[in-house]
């Protein structure tokens, strides 16, 4: 078996197993638990409408707060969506969802694709730099942080060396390329990347908090 | 209005007063002493009580992108990164991670234990740098309930008799007493008498049965007569049928404010038992920013069961009879530009803006708004008991200066306030500071503007 079999067979497999029972397991182990449900009257009703306003109006900073937070709410959209398009929309990976799905979808030029990754690659050095330095950031930040940006940044590392015809053999860096994302798949129950399922739904529970005391948070 | 206190008055009780909370913690009685594992346990036990599914979908919302310092005065006030608000979470994220989390199996190896030292330290972090005003939870992209979560922690604290020393003085008297500062029956009895002497009307208390109970509290019977005396003012100008009780009084909770659960919940019940009793439709908390949320959400969780009265603030209650017509105010001649402080207890944690507004406009004071208003409001800087924190004096005056400054933007010449800590806050900071813009209570602005009825004197 050679580098590139054990990546894109049992690694990935694998990955994809841990993936997938790690975030039921971690999304249950939330639903699970107990919950203090207040007893006061509510000042107002419509609690569902604005938990999901909340989930919405939290993409963008509040007016008040724009001047400070704008910068790092606008590389967080970036790099989110530079990540999606890269993924989604790459020709190569369509065509391995196709053989993974059974039906492909339009890719975007590899010009283009390459562009976005640059930018989203960009944005995530600029981002762990900025964790570095900045007072604040240096000061919460944890393993769980370094790691979570680093793990993020390997696809694409791997992904553009491989794309380059860069470093070790094609073959080799495209094994690379699968096992970084192996281990971005395996990283994700267990690390803060699991915001994926929890952080809109942390919007919601503080739009309803807020709405029964007739705050619009 | 009828002026029931002079500025030289109000400025010699606050001088006192001020004398009198400065001294709180050498009179606090010696802490108990407790084996270290018992803090931790009993500390563990409120957290584990405490953090539902919603608290730990919050805390793994979390990403440390930091955005929340940029929201909190102590943080922006000091460049000190360690008053960052999620930051203040990290203990309880440990105990969250170790023990039930669906990681805690990998978690309890790799997460450090919670230790009684970890707990001393997490005090100025949730007490001193933290008055649970909740800005943070506004601007967090993940929408964490940073500000109720640190009132788990301080719940912790409580638990693990880890209170600041003040906040132990005052939730142990209040335990004993039911009220604050000493303000027992009788001088709240002689407060009630001197207030009736000057209003030339009888004050109602302990009538059997009435529409609206009305609560005063310590800080202002001792020094704040102007806002007890406003209310009532008006709302014998209003004809309302209301009363004060004897046994029930007092609107402060500091089980609320200094974390202890049993206090909260007691001093809470105290007051809703006795609302059901005189049969109240509302009842009315004084100008005290924290009287609102311990009774309007607390009162229903204290008895364990939904209450039928309504809980209003001052504020609240006659801005609400200006929006509907059934207070009319005389308006000025000549309009003050001012300033207005919406309390965080009772504004972002309660959604009361317009009512004070519509005051404002009613009496024709032109409102200049702060940048940062309604929602998005910053503190007085003292809130949460804070403001009776002696070693907490350098975090209030840097959580003074920020709010200040953008009151001072306003070219306001009056600030006003409608929560008496936060104008005792704002008296100490504007000593502190050398300011001089005046901070006047709403409730006795209200009654400088009621209409002089037919045939009274002017």
């Amino acid at each position: 078996m050679t580098l590139l079999d054990f990546a894109r067979g049992p690694a990935l497999q694998g990955a994809a197993f841990i993936f997938v029972v790690g975030m039921v397991w971690r999304a249950l182990g939330l639903l699970l638990l107990h919950r203090n449900t207040p007893l006061s009257r509510n000042r107002d009703n419509h609690l569902a409408r604005h938990g999901f306003r909340t989930v919405l109006s939290r993409f963008i900073p509040a007016p008040v707060f724009e001047r400070r937070v704008s910068f790092q709410y606008v590389a967080g959209w970036i790099w989110h969506l530079g990540f999606f398009v890269v993924l989604l929309f790459f020709k190569i990976h369509v065509m391995f969802f196709q053989g993974l799905l059974g039906f492909g979808w339009p890719t975007l030029p590899n010009g283009v694709v390459v562009a976005v990754a640059g930018i989203t690659l960009g944005v995530l050095l600029w981002l762990l730099g900025r964790r570095i330095v900045n007072p604040v950031l240096r000061y919460i930040s944890t393993f769980n942080d370094y790691s979570s940006l680093v793990v993020t940044m390997l696809p694409f590392i791997t992904g553009f060396l491989a794309f380059a015809h860069y470093g070790f053999a094609y073959e080799t860096m495209l094994a690379l390329h699968i096992l970084s994302i192996s281990l971005l798949l395996v990283w994700f129950p267990f690390s803060k990347l699991i915001h994926v399922i929890t952080l809109l739904p942390s919007r919601y529970i503080l739009g309803v908090k807020f709405w029964r005391r007739g705050v619009q948070a | 209005m009828t002026e029931v206190v002079t500025k030289q008055e109000l400025d010699e009780a606050f001088a006192m007063f001020y004398g009198m909370a400065a001294s709180l913690k050498d009179l606090a009685s010696p802490p108990v002493e407790v084996a270290d594992e018992e803090r931790v346990a009993a500390a563990k036990r409120v957290f584990l009580k405490g953090i539902d599914a919603n608290f730990a979908t919050q805390l793994d919302a979390c990403v440390h992108c930091g955005a929340c310092a940029q929201a909190c005065q102590f943080y922006l006030g000091t460049d000190d990164p360690k008053y960052t608000p999620v930051h203040k979470l990290d203990l309880m994220k440990r105990v969250y991670d170790r023990e039930i989390s669906p990681l805690s199996w990998l978690k309890k190896f790799i997460v450090k234990d919670i230790t009684a030292d970890d707990l001393r330290a997490q005090q100025e972090l949730v007490y001193d740098s933290c008055t649970m005003c909740g800005r943070c939870n506004l601007v967090c992209p993940a929408g964490i309930n940073i500000a109720d979560m640190v009132a788990l922690n301080r719940s912790a604290l409580a638990a693990a008799r880890l209170m600041p020393d003040e906040l132990r003085f005052m939730q142990e008297g209040q335990e004993a007493d039911g009220t604050i500062f000493g303000a027992d029956e009788d001088l709240f009895r002689f407060r009630m008498d001197a207030l009736q002497e000057k209003l030339g009307f009888e004050i109602p208390i302990d009538k059997p049965k009435a529409d609206v109970l009305l609560v005063t509290t310590g800080l202002d019977i001792h020094l704040f007569q102007d806002a007890t005396g406003g209310t009532i003012e008006t709302l014998h100008h209003m004809g309302v049928d209301y009363t004060l009780r004897s046994d029930a009084y007092e609107g402060a909770n500091f089980g609320l404010l200094s974390g202890h659960e049993g206090t909260k919940k007691k001093m809470a019940a105290k007051l809703a038992n006795a609302a059901i009793e005189v049969g109240a439709k509302v009842v009315i908390v004084p100008e005290c920013g924290h009287a609102f949320p311990a009774l309007r959400w607390g009162a229903a969780e204290a008895l364990g069961k939904p209450v039928e009265f309504d809980v209003m603030t001052v504020s609240e209650y006659f801005g609400k009879a200006v929006m509907d017509g059934r207070l009319k105010l005389e308006k000025d001649k000549e309009p003050r530009v001012v300033a207005l402080h919406d309390p965080c207890k009772v504004g972002r944690w309660g959604g009361v803006f317009e009512e004070p507004r519509a005051i404002l406009k009613a009496i024709g004071w032109e409102l200049h708004e702060t940048e940062s208003n309604r929602a998005y409001n910053f503190c007085c800087g003292g809130g949460a008991g804070n403001f009776l924190i002696e070693r907490a004096n350098p975090l209030k005056r840097a959580g003074y200066r920020v709010k200040m400054a953008e009151i001072e933007k306003t070219e306001a010449k009056t600030l006003v306030v409608s929560c008496g800590s936060c104008r005792m806050n704002f008296e100490v900071g504007k000593v502190n500071a050398g300011d001089t813009i005046p901070v006047e209570s709403l409730a006795a602005i209200i009654a400088a503007h009621l209409p002089k009825k037919e045939g009274a004197k002017a």
